[in-house]
């Protein structure tokens, strides 16, 4: 019999190879789809919380997202049979004029891992390409990232182009190495988060809230 | 005369290094998300106005505008084919304005990836990347490589390797560091300074150090350099702070420290034993005027 704490380990030392094969057998032993999902999500929460203290980094948390990511691909069918969707949507990219997606990455990949619903429009993203995919998705997330201190004025005009078009129940989240509360709460932004656990943790907030 | 070796004349004088060129290109228009390195050919007047700015603030190194020359970060512009000619031209303009008495610094930033197994670059193809840069930087005359703003010590390690494999010249390797809690200091990759500064030397480097960084104020930047320079030993240290965090007024971005704000951090970080001090993102050549004059009062009076 397989034991999902196994799973939960192996996802956590991004052990992809075990973290695969236990997947499978924990399919073939016909374990829930449900209870499998949540083993997985419980153990990036735990790589998430570990991060947030320091305990471990970037690297430990890329690999772990990495051995999530293959077992979740195992396990997708099985939850497209047993109707098991995301609770909601999230868009997330790089703003207009800025190229970089490591910490962009780093937040879908934790999304992704929470089980949010994730679509990815990259780096240099326009307003424009912003808000229609945040319709098209019917969104109740959009996740801003800019590394570049010269592309925080994009953001700024991301979040107004957001707010002008009204979207009902829209939560919009920002972060990058130049990001900060102050400047989060200027352009009206609703939460800030300074890596990418918190991310996790500021998006379910909001969503309850 | 003929210029004496950088490492040399580092054990006789602190060195000012130059300021930001990034920030310095979009004051002169240079849009955002635009391949700054492209002005190597397209606008090499522009790059050269900012050299010279530098070189007449009295910064004895000039960095070439070769940032993002990789072929893999111009890869994501579409540019990797330019990889030699932008470096080449990138090189010109800076030695033409360095001549005759300053040093030319070659400039290498990240990739822009992650090594595998976090990423999918293997190490050896990036030995390859980083090589192709350096062997144009240096077939183009530039005195140096400077490795900076690296979050990953094991892609700082390749960098070095891979500059000293085209050239016996001085190598400079920096990190960005951010606060690592408690007074200590990490790179995004959870580096610690210690760990990161032993494998900087440990590959090769010359001259090691920070530049950059995630929210950290100038008096930080003298507490991390103190950090450094307890780790590097006898190895030279080099540190290049922010002008601050920016902020965000009337929709234009502004770095909060004005240039007495880094005059008044130079005596304290040469305290700590830092042998070069240059500036990072929102350094000016003003600001850089008033460090280099910090400077001398310093190590003249």
């Amino acid at each position: 019999m397989v034991n999902l704490q196994n799973l939960a380990d192996a996802i956590k030392v991004g052990n992809r190879a075990e973290a695969t094969k236990l997947t499978r057998q924990a399919i073939d032993e016909k374990v829930g789809a449900k209870e499998i999902l949540e083993a997985m999500v419980g153990a990036m929460d735990e790589i998430g919380k570990k991060f947030q203290r320091n305990e471990v980094f970037v690297p430990e948390m890329l690999i772990a997202s990495r051995a999530m990511k293959e077992s979740m691909a195992v396990l997708e069918p099985l939850l497209v049979k047993a109707g098991i969707k995301p609770a909601f949507t999230a868009v997330i990219g790089t703003v207009a004029g800025d190229l970089h997606d490591i910490g962009k990455n780093l937040v879908a990949m934790m999304w992704k891992g929470a089980n949010f619903g994730v679509v990815d429009l990259g780096t240099n993203v326009s307003p424009e390409k912003f808000l229609a995919a945040a319709k098209e998705h019917k969104a109740r997330v959009v996740g801003l990232s800019a590394l570049l201190t010269t592309t925080m004025p994009a953001m700024k005009q991301t979040v107004a182009a957001l707010r002008a078009a009204n979207l009902a129940g829209l939560k919009v989240v920002i972060g990058g190495a130049p990001i900060t509360q102050e400047f989060a709460t200027e352009i009206g932004a609703d939460a800030f988060a300074p890596d990418a656990a918190s991310a996790v943790e500021m998006v379910r907030k909001l969503m309850v809230a | 005369m003929a210029k004496t070796n950088l490492l040399e004349e580092l054990k006789k004088r602190p060195l000012l290094c130059d300021g930001a060129m990034g920030t310095q290109l979009f004051i002169r228009g240079l849009a955002a998300g635009a391949c700054g390195e492209l002005w190597n050919v397209g606008r090499p007047e522009v790059v050269q106005e900012v050299h010279r700015a530098y070189r007449q603030a009295g910064c004895d190194l000039i960095t070439t505008n070769t940032f993002g020359a990789s072929s893999a970060a111009l890869g994501k512009h579409g540019l990797s084919d330019q990889t030699a000619t932008l470096n080449r031209t990138g090189a010109a303009a800076a030695i033409r304005e360095a001549t005759p008495d300053a040093w030319v610094l070659g400039d290498v930033g990240p990739f822009g990836e992650f090594i595998e197994p976090l990423g999918d670059m293997k190490a050896e193809e990036l030995l390859e990347i980083f090589g192709e840069q350096a062997a144009a930087l240096y077939a183009a005359g530039v005195d140096a490589i400077i490795i900076e703003t690296m979050s990953d010590p094991t892609e700082l390690e390749v960098a070095v390797k891979a500059a000293k494999r085209a050239s016996a010249k001085p190598v400079i390797a920096t990190y960005a560091f951010a606060d690592g809690g408690g007074g200590s200091f990490r790179t995004m990759m959870g580096t610690p300074v210690k760990d990161a500064i032993a494998r900087a030397i440990a590959a090769g480097a010359d001259v090691v150090g920070a530049n950059c960084g995630s929210s950290l104020s100038l008096s930080d930047y003298v507490n991390l350099a103190e950090q450094i320079v307890a780790a590097a030993g006898k190895t030279p240290v080099i540190v290049q702070p922010n002008a601050g965090s920016p902020m965000l007024l009337d929709g234009k971005l502004v770095y909060r420290a004005k240039p007495e704000d880094m005059t008044a951090a130079v005596p304290s970080l040469l305290k700590t034993g830092v042998r070069i001090i240059g500036g990072c993102c929102g350094t000016t050549p003003s600001h850089l005027r008033a460090m280099g004059e910090a400077m001398r009062r310093e190590t003249v009076g």
